[in-house]
Formats: structure tokens, sequence, C-alpha cells
């Protein structure tokens, strides 16, 4: 293939997933059809996810006006938002649900997407913008656990940069260090201290967010442009307005969402369910307590990675992270029901990893 | 004898009567087993006559049931004092809607020609009955406070005693007339259901909430004539007005209440004097181990040695956290020998903290894995997540005077100066120049 037709055919991949005609009110808006089937309520779940991070967005802003990004003053400025500001915990509550709502929902929409194969041509740059805005989702959330900085979260980050560390056992000669490299550059110094409070609050608050948002113009652009996926096997034959009938309903399910979280930010605090040795302000002097792990949504990976031994793991993720950005191509020619099956597959694995994988470590431990 | 014919007497009477005579007239009079609507007639009183007093009474009569259903669990309710005053206020609230229901609905009765023509005189007795008996209760609401609380241990036995045909007047023989009087007109109330129009509560329309709404269209001409549609013009703009100023006022209302807690949000708060001084200890605490964090950090980079303990501090169960040249955490524990054992308590396998108390088998744990360490050799167990041994740190024990008694190296060559018995008078001191060497 000359280089000529290679620039050709990229020039004709990029013309057909953004077609320039079609970039204009009329089509993306008031063109756009939902097409109605017992599989639409998967087309709810994108929206769901974003009115979650707009919330993240707001309340984050809230609790920028009284965070304070230093160890001696983080613990103490979470505690005075919770305990003086008027509707502080209200807000800070209303933050740490809705960030397991956004990654609970950003889960529930890859899989239904996948199930609905909603990736194929022309939407892979869909698909893979969203896999990436999956990514930053779980890494806002890493991040975003330290900032209290108690002992359960400074501890659970100090576990999880040193897993980076551990990848350096499998590269040969002076690759092994660059895993060390990494670790140091997040850390920025030899432990967890000020500097990685500091890297964690510029990503968490600055460079994710800017991050995400340029993502999901580009996500939401492209979902503009190509309309909803079929998404069944067999054409719907009723379909919907995208404008109006769509949108309001997916605003009524927003309002009703908020309601819900409202309520249970009011009267339920996120971190009830932790004793509170783990909530303690992190002592550097002390031993760490027992009981530190990561937040519920890291569990499909945390058990499996106490359990078996760390290259396992290793290249499962590398797999896993390969399959979901190389899925448009790799199972383009799968069926709707196969993809069904192995979407079911995986539901099970993770619903069972979440809420059972203590037991099961349990089990196998002792 | 007056009390045994109004409280054992005339329950059994009136609720016999009321089973057979409600179960006679379903099956002489089925048509009649209805509260014989009167909608057609008279509409407007109807919705705020019927709809309050229905509202109220069924909620207050629920609570009774409740109360005499489970008892226990109403016992717990009531004992809550919140939940007590909010039943009790709610409970009165309900009489009074109750009341005023049935005011409009004693009026429609008494005004409107056309109930007029189909009231009897049962239906006159029914209103007045209600009337009587929701207003004792109101009474009994204000008068002999806490009814919802005190019910079940006197009303509540009395009518279970009933039921288990073991009547027991001994609960409710002292009550005041006005709650008498309350539970006589019940049984009352209970007598007179066959005979008048209070047999619809048993024909509860409960379907009706499930089933596809119905209209009613007119058939015949004259009605069809008189169709107006369903909005006229002017009906059309005054409704349109109407829900706008509805809706924009309800917006206003929600916007002022978001905003002012927003507002107290960013205004912050302001804090009383005490809080304030808790707040600002607090906050000095954490500066100050800042501090401290700050100052061990300093002393590592400028001296040569650090005392970690005077050796007779020292224990070989329960070891004291120091901070080593590297700014990690490390134990210091008294070894079988006698010398100090200075082992790292960072964790080989993912950096936690390891525990400071050795177990019956001379080990350390590792919370975070369970990995076990053993501190004389450092080595961890067998299926223990961390595979790499906890290092040992070389030590010196120096006198007063800072004359070296005795030191161990990185190699845990241990060299002893003076006799071993004088060493307890020594302090246990990590040393730069040493720990240099180590890797």
């Amino acid at each position: 293939m000359s280089l000529n037709s290679l620039l050709n055919s990229a020039i004709q991949f990029v013309k057909d997933r953004f077609p320039v005609d079609k970039l204009n009110y009329h089509y993306m808006v008031e063109k756009k059809e939902v097409p109605v089937h017992k599989m639409s309520w998967g087309y709810y779940t994108g929206g769901l996810t974003m009115f979650f991070f707009m919330i993240q967005v707001i309340t984050g802003l809230f609790l920028l006006f009284y965070y304070q990004p230093t160890v001696s003053e983080a613990n103490v400025s979470v505690e005075y938002i919770n305990k003086y500001v008027a509707g502080g915990s209200l807000v800070r509550n209303m933050h740490a649900w809705s960030s397991s709502c956004m990654i609970f929902c950003a889960v529930i929409h890859l899989l239904t997407a996948f199930a609905m194969k909603s990736f194929v041509k022309p939407r892979e740059i869909t698909w893979i913008a969203g896999v990436l805005l999956l990514f930053i989702t779980f890494t806002f959330g890493f991040t975003g656990y330290l900032l209290p900085w108690n002992q359960i979260a400074v501890n659970a980050t100090k576990v999880g940069l040193q897993s980076i560390e551990y990848i350096g056992e499998y590269l040969p000669g002076q690759l092994a260090e660059i895993p060390r490299i990494i670790r140091e550059t997040f850390q920025g110094e030899a432990s967890v201290g000020q500097s990685t409070l500091g890297r964690f609050y510029a990503l968490h608050v600055v460079i994710l967010p800017l991050t995400l948002v340029s993502l999901l113009g580009l996500h939401l652009l492209s979902v503009q442009i190509h309309g909803m996926s079929q998404g069944v096997d067999v054409p719907a034959k009723k379909s919907e307005k995208f404008m109006s009938i769509f949108i309001f309903k997916d605003l009524s399910l927003w309002a009703f969402i908020f309601l819900c979280l409202f309520t249970v930010s009011l009267c339920i605090p996120f971190d009830s369910f932790l004793p509170y040795p783990l909530l303690a302000p992190y002592n550097p002097l002390g031993s760490t307590p027992a009981g530190i792990k990561p937040e519920w949504y890291f569990f499909f990976v945390y058990y499996p990675l106490e359990l078996l031994p760390f290259w396992v793991i290793l290249l499962a993720s590398m797999a896993v992270v390969g399959v979901l950005i190389f899925t448009p191509w790799i199972f383009k020619g799968t069926t709707r029901k196969t993809l069904g099956f192995i979407t079911i597959l995986i539901s099970i694995y993770l619903i069972v990893m979440t809420i059972f994988g203590e037991q099961i470590y349990e089990l196998f431990k002792h | 004898m007056t009390n045994t014919l109004l409280f054992i007497v005339l329950p059994y009477l009136a609720v016999f009567a009321c089973a057979f005579g409600s179960i006679y007239r379903i099956k002489k009079e089925p048509m009649s087993y209805s509260s014989l609507s009167s909608q057609f007639l008279e509409n407007h009183g109807l919705l705020w006559g019927s709809l309050p007093w229905h509202l109220g009474i069924l909620l207050i009569l629920l609570a009774h049931i409740l109360a005499f259903l489970f008892p226990s669990f109403w016992q717990t309710l009531t004992s809550n004092q919140v939940l007590l005053m909010a039943i009790e206020a709610i409970g009165f609230g309900l009489s009074i809607l109750c009341l005023i229901g049935l005011v409009v609905l004693g009026i429609r009765r008494l005004t409107s020609p056309r109930i007029q023509a189909v009231t009897t005189p049962m239906d006159l007795l029914v209103i007045a009955l209600l009337l009587a008996q929701v207003g004792l209760g109101a009474a009994i609401a204000v008068h002999c406070k806490w009814g919802s609380a005190w019910c079940s241990g006197t009303t509540t036995p009395y009518l279970w005693s009933l039921v288990l045909f073991q009547p027991d007047l001994s609960n409710i023989e002292d009550l005041p007339i006005l709650v008498k009087a309350h539970i006589v007109c019940a049984w009352f109330f209970i007598l007179i259901i066959p005979f008048s129009r209070l047999v619809h509560l048993f024909a509860v329309p409960i379907e009706y909430l499930f089933r596809p709404p119905q209209q009613v269209v007119w058939n015949n001409s004259r009605k069809l004539n008189e169709e107006t549609p369903a909005f006229a013009k002017e009906e059309t703009r005054r409704h349109f007005l109407n829900a706008f100023l509805g809706i924009g006022f309800g917006a206003f209302l929600l916007s002022v209440g978001t905003l002012s807690k927003v507002f107290s949000f960013f205004f912050g708060p302001r804090l009383s004097e005490k809080e304030e001084t808790e707040l600002m200890e607090v906050r000095l605490a954490h500066l100050e181990s800042t501090v401290d964090q700050k100052k061990l950090e300093l002393e590592r980079q400028a001296s040569k040695y650090i005392m970690v303990a005077p050796i007779t501090e020292l224990n070989p169960t329960a070891g004291k956290y120091f901070i080593d040249y590297k700014m990690q955490p490390a134990i210091a524990f008294k070894g079988k020998d006698g010398y100090p054992l200075l082992i790292s308590a960072k964790c080989t396998h993912l950096g936690c903290t390891v525990g400071n108390k050795v177990d019956s088998e001379g080990r350390i744990l590792c919370p975070c894995h369970v990995s076990y360490f053993n501190i004389e050799t450092g080595q961890p167990n067998a299926e223990a997540p961390a595979k790499t041994p906890l290092g040992h740190l070389p030590w010196v024990i120096m006198d007063e005077q800072g004359k070296v008694m005795a030191s161990r190296d990185n190699k845990g060559q241990t060299s002893c100066f003076v006799q071993p018995d004088a060493l307890s008078a020594g302090k246990v001191y990590i040393a730069k120049s040493l720990e240099d060497k180590t890797t």
C-alpha cells in the first residue's frame, strides 16, 4: 500500500466518523430519533452518568471553597466542612455518593453499549472515547479517595501506588526501574506525603476534569452525529423524537434520581460504613489499622489481586484493557446474542466480586 | 352493673348484630350495600366534605387498628418522645379535618333540597353520632393527653380481653368519663352499621385504584347540545395564567430557599468562642505533628546519631516505633540476647506499617494483607504475600557522655565494649554512618 492510499484511507476514516455535512443543529438535534424497544433503557445510562458528573462538578466546586490540600490541614478542613459549614456534610455526602453512582452508571453504560453492539462502524471513536472516560472516572475515584487524608485514605493509596512498583519485577534489565520511577512521579517523594497530596489534588480538581470534559465533548459530539445505535437485531418499529420527547424523559429521570441522591445524602453519611479507626486522621508514626481496603468499585480487581499471583492479574488487566480498546474491531462480526451472553457473564463476575469478594477472600485465605 | 352492661354486653351484642346484620343485608338487599351515592345530586359540598372526612378518618382508624393489633410495636413507637409528639399532633390535626368534613356534610344534608329528598333519619343520626364521636376523640386528645401512649396499657388490654372471651374491665374502670363515652359510642357505631349507610365500610372499592380511568359520556341529545368545548377561550387564558402564576411562585420559593442555603454555605460558619477554641486546638495539634515530622527529617539530615530509647524502655513483646534515617517507620524490641533488636516496619509487600505487638511465635503482623514476620530473622511466613524479609537496623548504645558501649553493624555483628550489666544505663541510637552503608 502506497503512502498516498494510506493517507487517503486515513482521511476517509475521519470523514466517515465526522461527516461534516451532518454537523448542524437540524441533523444532530431536530432530526435525531431514538428507537423504542426492550433495551431502550440502555440509552438513558450514558445521560445518567453525565448527570452524576455534573453533580460532581458542582459539589466539587462547593467543597473547593473549604478544602485545604496540606497534610496538616486536609483532615481538619474536611471535618470543618462536615461539622460547621451550613449544608457542608450534605454537599460532601452528595459528592461521595454521586461519585459511586457515577462509576456504577458508567460501568452499566459500558456493559449495555457492549451488549447492544453500539460500537460498530461508524461509532468506533465514540466507544474508545467512552472507554477512556471510564478509566478517567476510575482515576478520579482513586485520587479523590486520598484527599480527606485519613488512615484508610493514605494507607489505601500507599498500597495502590506500591502495586505499580510490582510490575517492575516482570520487566527485564533497566526497564525494571520504570514502574518505580512512575510511582515516585505520582508520589512525589519517598513515601506518601505532602507532595503526593498536592499532586493528587491537582489531578483531581484540574487535570482530570479538563481531560474528562474534552473527551466527553468528543463522545457526545459523535453520539449526536451518528444518532442512537440500533441496539437490537430487528430494527425497532417505533421511535421517538430526541427533541423533545427523549430529552424530557431524560430530564425527568434526572430529577427523580436527584431526589433520591439528595435524600440519601441527607440521611446516610457515606463513610458510615467504615469503622472510626479507619477514618481517624492519618498517623505517620503508628501501625496501619486493620481493614484497609479500596472503594467498593475497585473490589473486582482488588480481591483477585489478593488471591492470585500478581502476574496473573497483570496479564489479565492488560488483556482486558486491550480488548476494551479494540472491541470495535474484535467483536465486529459477533452477534448481539453472543455479546449479550458475554455481558451477562461479565456482570455476574462483577456483582459476585463486588458483593462477595471479601467472603471469597476469607474462604481461600483461612 | 352499668359498666358490665356498657362494656361487656353491649360490645358482644354490637359485634354480633353487626356480623349477622351485615350478612343478612348483603343476602337480602345486595343493591343497598353502599352509602347510596349522592354525587349526582350535589357535587361541590361533597368534595369539601367527603374528602377531608374520609382522609382524616381513614388514617385515624388505621392508627386505632395498629394500636390494637400490634400493641408492642405501637408501644415501641410511642415510647419515642419525638414520634409520640408527631403521632399526637397528626392525630389531632386529622380529627380537626374530620370535624370540618362532617360539618360540611351535615350542612349539605340539611340545606340542599336535592339531598334532603334522599335523606333518611338514620343518615342524620349517623352524622350526629359521628360528630359526637370525633368530637370526643379530639377532646380526649386535648384533656387526657398522650392517649396514643396510655392506650396500650388500658384500652388495648380491654379489647383483647373481649376478643379472648375473658372480659376484664379492671384496665378501663377508672378512665375519665370522656374516654368511657368514646368507647361506648364506638360500640354503638358497630351496632348500627348494618342498619345504616355505614355498611359501605365493608364494600371498600379498592379495585377503583387500579382500574383504567372511565369517563361518563352523556348520550341524550339535550346534553349533547349543552356540551361546551373543554376549555373556552377565556378559560384557556385563565388556566394558563393560573398555572403560570402557580409554577412561577413555586419556583420563586424554591429558588429563594435554595439560594439562601447556598449563600449560607459560602458565607461560612460563624463559630462560637468555644467551637473556635476547640477547632484551633485540633488545628494546632495537626500542625505540631507536621512540625515534629519536619524536625525529624531535619534531625536525620543533620545529626550523626538519633536516639531511639533508653535501653531499659525496650520490651521483648511490645515494640517502640521510631523513624529511621530514610524516614521510614521501624520498631525497636529487646532481643533474646538482651541487646536491642531494631527491625524495619515497612512491609516488604506493599509498604504498610507493620504492627508492633509480638505474638506467641515471635512474629509481628502486617494487617494489610496478613503477613507475619519473625522478628529475629525478619522472614515472612510461607503463605504471606510478602516474600522478602524485613531488614534489621544497625545500632549503637552510648552512655551519657557519648561513649559507645556496644554496637551492631549492618551485617548483624554485635560488639560490646563494657560489662553487659553496665548496658542498662545506656541509650539506644541509630547511627548515620552505619545506616548509610546499608542498602
